[in-house]
């Protein structure tokens, strides 16, 4: 899996690609702690290219929105996949995160301030 | 058709399996949803040989898969500790703390959930799906 971080204006953007397992969940995990140690007021995920995810890809996700919960952060995940949105909805996870179904409609949610 | 593999209990060589996994469920001709879903499941199983059988140790995994025309079945066998997953309780959802959903997963999407272990030193877990008739 590859992650890359970017940011547009105030957003940090991690954008996601391949496949999110117990083998490359730590990889994330490291990312979104980083961003998260830093108290990061806006983390928008793009999972567009991800096209498999299991119970450590969400395990990871809950941590992190859990932590962002902490000091008033907000998290957002945008452009799920079918599979993986069926995984959020297994888990009965899609009601609790934030989800947007583009990438631009997290970016407006989140109010970019550049 | 039936496939016999033997992998080590290493987080790498989920991926590669997933691929063979897919391929066979694939030619057996289960939907792609359902594809996925199995692969999770299978995944899932797997993941906790590598935590809780061996705990992140070295050590075997033999996965077995029958395809016929109306189930698949998929049996795990590993030598690591006593894991039976059957026992563990179904947790609470939504899920506010981070794990404790592969079990879930599993008893989600497959039909049936079988753990034996007996006559080996370690764990036997047999998955099986029915294809739905239409």
């Amino acid at each position: 899996m590859k992650v890359l971080l970017t940011s547009q204006g105030d957003i940090q953007v991690l954008e996601l690609s391949g496949e999110l397992d117990y083998h490359s969940s730590p990889d994330l995990r490291e990312k979104l702690t980083e961003l998260t140690a830093k108290q990061a007021p806006k983390i928008l995920v793009n999972l567009a290219g991800v096209d498999y995810m299991d119970s450590s890809g969400i395990a990871t996700f809950v941590e992190a929105f859990q932590k962002s919960k902490r000091y008033q952060g907000r998290l957002i995940l945008a452009a799920l996949t079918p599979t993986v949105r069926g995984v959020f909805e297994i888990a009965k996870l899609d009601s609790i995160f934030e989800i947007a179904a583009t990438v631009a409609e997290a970016v407006d949610s989140l109010g970019a301030k550049i | 058709m039936e496939k016999r593999f033997e992998l080590n209990a290493s987080s790498e060589v989920l991926s590669p399996f997933r691929k063979e996994l897919r391929h066979i469920l694939t030619q057996a001709g289960w939907e792609k949803k359902t594809t996925e879903e199995i692969l999770l499941a299978v995944d899932e199983a797997l993941t906790n040989i590598i935590r809780h059988a061996y705990q992140g140790k070295p050590g075997k995994m033999t996965i077995s898969v029958v395809a016929t025309d109306d189930k698949i079945e998929i049996v795990l066998e590993d030598l690591g500790q006593k894991f039976d997953p059957t026992q563990v309780p179904p947790p609470e959802l939504p899920r506010h703390k981070p794990g404790g959903l592969g079990v879930h997963f599993i008893r989600t999407i497959m039909d049936q959930m079988i753990y034996d272990d007996q006559g080996l030193a370690g764990n036997r877990l047999r998955l099986i799906k029915h294809k739905k008739k239409i």
